[in-house]
């Protein structure tokens, strides 16, 4: 597969600011990746840098292998759906959709075929002559996307697609947006700072802190084996245990991390270690039990039907050595 | 509870209020029609339509007429260009100073005309620029750039910064983007700024004393007439003229900018 997006060494500073610091990524055409990370850590800038929308104060953007150095964003192959859609209110939606069209000349009959084309594949037929002002929250969303893709664009960068609409809508717009993307065939690099988002959607992910990039890798990848404590933190709730708890488990003196279901409860002579239940949240398909251990606390994940020992007792741990993941304590 | 109407007491002092601020103007309106042409006499001894025709014969009306149509309208148009232009670097570029500009911008209507009067006349003197059209519209584009700078750019503010950079990013360049995307949402708000201004020029005394030499614009030949009574109702013919030619932009004005908000944040 060819590169479709590499950066080499960029870094933006503003002022003192180092928000994107020293970036190597190289990103496949074709695929569906995902920049996640907390706010401010820089994942945004990296999707303007590639827009055309920042410029880097060091290293190089490249765009299927051409440097962009001062190439401005109306001349890149890119499009953007932008995080508050950014739709023009002036102009209908066919317009609106029609945009990128109008401004390369092409004539009205065939840029409003084309319009009404994309407002179908998203599925708005007939929504054409509304203001956006008239559409709800999903609808622009899918608007902002029609926009984007009718110019057939050879990446497409979504800015927090989904971060203004609400969860049921957005659970549907994910399995929307990964079919489209599939059909399509179009590179998708979308910013997100929900990680449940990025395991579930993405092929590849690039976890952002600080303005660097911590691990790239599958979500299997990121989720299973996080390089840092960062990441295991950041990417769904693991436990991270420092090198003095790790050893007095029984583990290696080193920083690990232990997805919650991995451990179980368990009577205290087959235990590795024992502690006391502080808390029981159900979530449905789940307990999650916290048990204190001293300084540390655990939280294992238990089906739910399970026995549970009541808040206040007593209770073993105990986990297959195979799950505990040895990490930087970065 | 709420009562619907307001108690008496508080009707009259709005009424004396209104009346307070209108029945000279009326009064004005009134002594356009009277017979009697040398003191203001109450009651109008008798009522006529005759001012109407002695007005319009004056050659001295037409061309101060037509002096201040030309300022009023030379000014608005350096005003829109300059205002728009200001506005749109404040509001969408982040620079050393952008504060200070802003300020200094709006500092002008602030300012006395007396003091803005002056200085321009003392810069003028030194320059050895003569008086002319030009010096007026100068000294009026000083105060309409304000009107229009303060129009435009609530206006841009009100404009998400993300539409410019989505219109570039799907391709467009600067051009269209002022064409297509900048122009149709701020054009109500430049409008009603450049309506504002025409106003105040159009009826602008104080600046325009100290700008204008020898020539008249339509105040200032208002202003003449006074002192030099001579058939006075056509000074108060003139007055309803320029009540109404001001008068309608500044509401037209009004209903523009009222309520605009449907332009705002671009689909939130």
């Amino acid at each position: 597969m060819p590169i479709a997006v590499e950066f080499q060494n960029v870094s933006r500073h503003f002022g003192s600011v180092r928000a994107v610091d020293d970036v190597s990524v190289a990103i496949e055409e074709g695929a569906f990746f995902a920049m996640l990370g907390p706010s401010g850590s820089g994942k945004t800038t990296c999707l303007r840098l590639t827009s055309g929308f920042e410029r880097p104060s060091a290293g190089h953007v490249r765009i299927f292998g051409e440097d962009c150095e001062g190439v401005p964003p109306n001349r890149r192959p890119v499009n953007t759906v932008f995080q508050d859609y950014a739709l023009f209110p002036h102009l209908s939606v066919r317009d609106n959709v029609a945009y990128g069209l109008m401004v390369r000349g092409l004539d009205k009959t065939e840029r409003y075929a084309r319009a009404d084309e994309m407002l179908e594949l998203v599925k708005l037929p007939g929504y054409g002559s509304r203001k956006p002002a008239a559409l709800s929250g999903g609808q622009r969303q899918r608007v902002a996307l029609a926009r984007a893709l009718v110019t057939k664009p050879r990446v497409l960068l979504l800015d927090e697609p989904l971060g203004a609409l609400d969860l049921k809508l957005r659970e549907a717009m994910q399995d929307e947006l990964k079919l489209l993307q599939g059909s399509l065939g179009i590179t998708f690099i979308f910013v997100t700072h929900d990680q449940g988002e990025a395991l579930s959607m993405a092929d590849r992910v690039a976890v952002f802190n600080q303005g660097r990039i911590v691990q790239v890798g599958t979500p299997q990848d990121i989720y299973e084996r996080p390089r840092t404590r960062f990441v295991a933190d950041f990417v769904g709730s693991a436990n991270v245990l420092s090198p003095a708890q790790s050893r007095a488990a029984g583990g290696p003196e080193k920083w690990v991390s232990l997805r919650p279901e991995a451990i179980m409860l368990t009577p205290a002579p087959q235990a590795r270690v024992s502690g006391t239940v502080t808390g029981i949240r159900y979530l449905g398909a789940m307990n999650r039990v916290s048990v204190a251990l001293g300084e540390a606390m655990l939280v294992a994940t238990v089906p739910s039907g399970a026995a549970l020992p009541p808040v206040g007792a007593e209770t073993g741990l105990t986990w297959d050595t195979r799950s505990v993941h040895e990490m930087d304590g970065e | 509870m709420r009562s619907d109407r307001a108690p008496l007491g508080l009707r009259i002092a709005a009424f004396a209020g209104l009346a307070f601020l209108h029945a000279p103007i009326l009064l004005i309106f009134v002594y356009a029609f009277t017979t009697e042409d040398r003191t203001y006499q109450w009651p109008p001894p008798g009522l006529t339509l005759d001012w109407f025709a002695v007005t319009w014969n004056r050659p001295d009306v037409w061309s101060a007429l037509g002096l201040s149509v030309r300022v009023a309208a030379l000014s608005t148009a350096l005003a829109l260009v300059l205002g728009t232009l200001c506005a749109a670097a404040v509001s969408r570029a982040r620079f050393f100073g952008r504060e200070t500009v802003s300020l200094l911008v709006i500092l002008p209507i602030a300012l006395p005309g007396i003091i803005t009067g002056i200085a321009l006349r003392s810069a003028f003197s030194l320059g050895d620029i003569p008086f002319s059209t030009l010096t007026i519209v100068l000294g009026h584009a000083t105060f309409c750039m304000v009107v229009v700078y303060n129009n435009a750019v609530a206006r841009f503010r009100r404009l998400s910064g993300s539409m410019i950079e989505a219109s570039a990013d799907l391709g467009a360049n600067g051009f269209q983007t002022l064409r297509h995307i900048v122009m149709p949402n701020i054009a109500s708000a430049l409008l009603a700024g450049g309506m504002l201004a025409f106003a105040l020029s159009f009826d602008e005394v104080i600046v325009t004393t100290f700008t204008a030499g020898q020539q008249q614009t339509l105040p200032i030949w208002m202003l003449e007439e006074l002192v030099r009574p001579r058939q006075r109702p056509v000074t108060n013919v003139v007055a309803m003229v320029v009540v109404i030619v001001t008068f309608l932009p500044i509401l037209g004005a009004y209903y523009l900018t009222r309520g605009g908000s449907e332009t705002a944040g671009g689909g939130k």
